[in-house]
């Protein structure tokens, strides 16, 4: 094979075999058609202060790419920069990223991730642009409707995905969290930064009386600075001081870092490049039903009845919205049209929302009977849908139904498809939740209240009688919460800062991802524990499918190849994950035996090319997988492709 | 928030002890003296220079938020490409040399050494009986900000720690330092690095004006030498950013010569 020669080069063959009298035919068709050169891959991911783990992997890929023969770039971005990219823009070719379920989750969550009627929208459903019709489609729609096992449906829909690669599975993290003990209590049931996780918390003595300082720093003690930092101990103190006269106003305050300001700037519940796993928005907008350590729970709903094979009668709880507006069956009707279409009917298409979208398919129609009571028209799918259809955030009519409108910028139009839904910052926002908004300042902290007339509150302080019912069907442990006044979330650097605001006393838990280098601190600091608990949330690589090769299962599967997850977990995690092949691994009972991982340390479908476990790929065998899969190389190995 | 109050005290108290042990060292209590009545008419002389940095760091301050929304949509984004360019010099660099000992001390020259030199030659350059030197120096600092803001806006990228090339050794084992960088810059912003722009400002200023103070030279240029390896072997800049701040520094002292005439009334 010859190196590739440029179109200018070849353009000026032409021209000399035109003036020599050559023959003009062949040369015609040789200049003719396009040129090849070398694959070319650009992988996004969040940088290390974002996401210590995703940019392991990321390099991981790139370096076996790279040893292939495949010229492989990461590309840094900022985590609302890299979601707008891929799941608004579509224009990537590979990412890195968590699938954003915090807890293990309904086999139905792969309907919005994969299914091919969502490939030409835009938002978290379908990503890949991936489109397989008569199998993961099919799959998709029988286990929505098999009932009551769907188990065969979702072990073939799984072989179909781990064979196909739209996305390749790295593994699910275990959900690192740094706390102190000393303010609030009961931690660790379940994950504590979720919604069910934060209501559960209890105060401690010292969070109700004024003992709640504002750290136990030790100052110079926790710095390894020496010498030069023997002014901070008195610095820390001066500080401790000033936090201690705030903790005296305030006396529950519940203080979290995170290295994510997208709850600083943004409190759209819709806005999918804003939202990690949407756990403040889900305190703010109330939801119809929760699901609490795999039973569900009436939230918004007191009650929820299936009255015929496609209709769903829900009745609500006596709410009010943030704003003292009465929350009605309107609302609720109004919220499942919305989020279908976000024009409400005004544009020439739909416009869906980027988030819930799996979710909001399932219920075709939704209408007030009166004020109490919603009938939602539902596909004759299982119970199971129908209960994760029943989890969206419910929305004020009155907010929302102005935000309908094409979005425009100073009066110009800049997309025919999007409404100011999408892109409002949502100021202010208006819900029902057990916390309200209070302020923020852009990438520094925002601050939340708890809401006195949520029924969780009124529950507790009614006693008996009627007020005791305002919370009817909701655990024991929820009644009375939140346990805090004030929920305060700071934006910090980076993990390492987060879980050092932890130890200082700053800070009662973390929010964000904690990495390897993070955790060692957190034995270090006296006050501060780790708890953890299962994820759904795995890392991944997404592949854009609209774009060849990685169109090819063929090439995916052997992309596939080139990671070493054993290796990754041991390296880039230490140890603090699970590798994994399905993406329902979090939920081992859905997982087909040939699927799970086990012992082994390979891949079952898609084996490392390499010494598994060590991260040394076989450079050769990995070459032959792609030849095999009808890819060539130069003589240089460098793996060709036509240019697009 | 409070660990960054903490580490700002620890700077300033730092700043206001070596300025004046470097001040009665270097520049002697005989020029110090002048500078009593002195002072103030020789900053009205160098008052155009200094309302020109002044502004520079004011829209700096105001601006960078906004310049920073634009960096991130519109900006060129080259963290591969720098990554394709050097390699894994950064981590190799650290794989070779890092000790906790090396760590402390480049992790002090990063915050600490370099405030110092950035302030010290303010004092000095302020005590010569000729603002020639001062106002200079005010400009090419300016250039350094302006132009370092351009292309920070210019130019999205993201430092090594952040590509897990090398680790960074300044936030493991100083978090609290982090408080006070992200307070003054962005992450992104890595090339050009400002820190080894403006220390080989103030050094070749040193090697310039060697004759005026010839003890501050050499531990000038020790001390921006230490502060442009800490950059790379801290993990938060590229040797491009590097090389590219040199060139920026440099070119900026040339600027600043051909700007600031000597024999301009004084």
């Amino acid at each position: 094979m010859t190196r590739p020669i440029s179109r200018r080069r070849a353009l000026a063959g032409f021209g000399a075999v035109a003036a020599s009298g050559g023959c003009l035919g062949r040369s015609r068709n040789l200049a003719g058609r396009g040129t090849t050169s070398q694959l070319t891959l650009q992988i996004d991911a969040v940088p290390a202060d974002r996401d210590p783990n995703a940019i392991r992997i990321a390099r991981h890929l790139a370096e076996n790419l790279k040893t292939v023969g495949i010229d492989a770039r990461i590309n840094t971005l900022d985590r609302t920069t890299l979601w707008r990219k891929v799941l608004i823009n579509q224009n990537f070719d590979a990412y890195v990223g968590q699938f954003l379920e915090p807890k293990p989750f309904d086999p139905d969550a792969m309907y919005a991730l994969t299914h091919s009627r969502f490939a030409p929208e835009v938002g978290r459903q379908n990503p890949f642009g991936f489109a397989d019709l008569n199998g993961v489609d099919e799959e998709l729609e029988r286990q929505r409707r098999a009932e009551p096992d769907r188990r065969e449906a979702v072990a073939d829909l799984q072989r179909s995905l781990t064979e196909l690669q739209p996305f390749t599975v790295v593994a699910f993290p275990d959900p690192l969290t740094a706390i102190r003990e000393e303010r609030f209590e009961g931690w660790s049931q379940g994950q504590p930064l979720t919604v069910s996780g934060l209501l559960s918390l209890d105060r401690t003595d010292a969070a109700d009386g004024s003992t709640g300082g504002g750290g136990s720093a030790d100052g110079g003690g926790s710095t390894d600075g020496g010498e030069f930092l023997d002014d901070g101990g008195n610095a820390t103190a001066a500080a401790e001081e000033l936090f201690a006269g705030d903790d005296a106003e305030a006396s529950a305050t519940l203080r979290l870092v995170t290295t994510d300001s997208g709850i600083t700037e943004n409190w759209n519940p819709i806005a999918a490049e804003y939202r990690r796993q949407g756990t403040f928005t889900s305190l703010l907008y109330d939801r119809l039903v929760v699901i609490d350590s795999g039973d569900v729970v009436p939230w918004l709903a007191t009650d929820w009845e299936r009255v015929g094979p496609e209709t769903v009668e829900v009745s609500l709880r006596d709410a009010t919205w943030h704003d003292g507006e009465p929350l009605t069956a309107d609302d609720v009707a109004f919220t499942y049209e919305f989020l279908r279409d976000t024009s409400m009917g005004s544009m020439e298409t739909p416009v869906p929302t980027p988030r819930f979208r799996g979710r909001s398919s399932v219920v075709e129609s939704a209408l007030a009977v009166d004020d109490r009571t919603v009938r939602l028209g539902v596909e004759n799918v299982n119970r199971a849908v129908v209960v994760r259809a029943l989890r969206v955030p419910i929305l004020p009519a009155h907010v929302w139904s102005d935000r309908t409108e094409a979005a425009t910028i100073a009066g110009f139009e800049f997309d025919a498809e999007t409404t100011e839904a999408l892109v409002s910052p949502n100021e202010d926002p208006v819900g029902s939740g057990p916390i309200r908004f209070v302020e923020a300042t852009a990438e520094e902290s925002a601050v939340f209240e708890r809401n006195p007339d949520h029924f969780l509150v009124r529950a507790e302080t009614g006693g008996d009688g009627a007020s005791a019912d305002a919370a009817a069907g909701v655990p024991e442990r929820f009644r009375g919460k939140p346990a805090f006044d004030r929920l305060e979330v700071g934006v910090v650097p980076s993990d390492i800062a987060a879980v050092q605001m932890v130890g200082d006393g700053f800070a009662d838990a973390t929010v964000s991802t904690l990495g390897p280098d993070a955790i060692p601190r957190i034995g270090r600091e006296a006050d501060a524990r780790l708890v953890t608990g299962r994820s759904g949330a795995f890392y991944h690589v997404g592949y854009n499918v609209r774009r060849a090769p990685l169109s090819n299962p063929r090439f995916r599967g052997v992309l596939a190849s080139l990671i070493d997850k054993e290796s990754l977990v041991e390296e880039a995690f230490d140890g603090y994950a699970e590798p994994a092949s399905s993406p329902l691994a979090a939920s081992p009972s859905w997982v087909p035996d040939g699927l799970r991982w086990d012992e082994r340390s390979v891949d079952p479908v898609h084996p490392f090319a390499g010494d598994a476990g060590t991260g040394s790929l076989d450079a050769e065998r990995a070459r032959d997988l792609l030849r095999d899969a009808g890819y060539r190389f130069d003589d240089e190995g460098r793996l060709l492709a036509r240019q697009q | 928030m409070s660990p960054f109050l903490s580490v700002l005290r620890s700077v300033v108290l730092w700043l206001c002890a070596s300025l004046f042990v470097a001040g009665i060292a270097i520049v002697r209590p005989k020029r110090l003296y002048g500078l009593w009545g002195n002072a103030v008419p020789r900053l009205r002389d160098a008052r155009r220079e200094l309302l020109a940095l002044g502004v520079v760091l004011l829209v700096s301050a105001v601006g960078r938020g906004s310049l920073q929304t634009i960096s991130e949509l519109f900006g060129l984004r080259l963290t591969g490409f720098i990554w394709a360019l050097e390699g894994n010099f950064v981590a190799w660099l650290q794989q070779a040399f890092a000790t906790p000992e090396l760590t402390m001390y480049f992790s002090s020259v990063y915050v600490y050494g370099y405030a110092f030199l950035l302030a010290f030659p303010f004092l000095a350059y302020l005590a010569l009986p000729k603002t020639t030197t001062l106002r200079r120096l005010l400009v090419a600092y300016a250039f350094n900000y302006a132009i370092g803001l351009a292309l920070y806006t210019a130019v999205f990228a993201h430092g090594p720690r952040n590509l897990n090339v090398g680790t960074s050794l300044l936030y493991t084992h100083n978090p609290e330092f982090s408080a006070l960088t992200s307070a003054v810059n962005e992450t992104t912003n890595v090339f050009p690095s400002l820190h080894t722009s403006l220390s080989v400002t103030v050094a070749a200023f040193a090697v310039l004006t060697r004759e005026e103070y010839p003890l501050w030279t050499p531990l000038a240029v020790w001390l921006a030498g230490s502060v442009v390896i800490a950059t790379m072997y801290l993990g938060i800049h590229w040797l491009t950013d590097v090389i590219g701040g040199t060139v920026l520094a440099l070119g900026c002292v040339y600027l600043s010569y051909r700007i600031v005439d000597p024999d301009e009334a004084a």
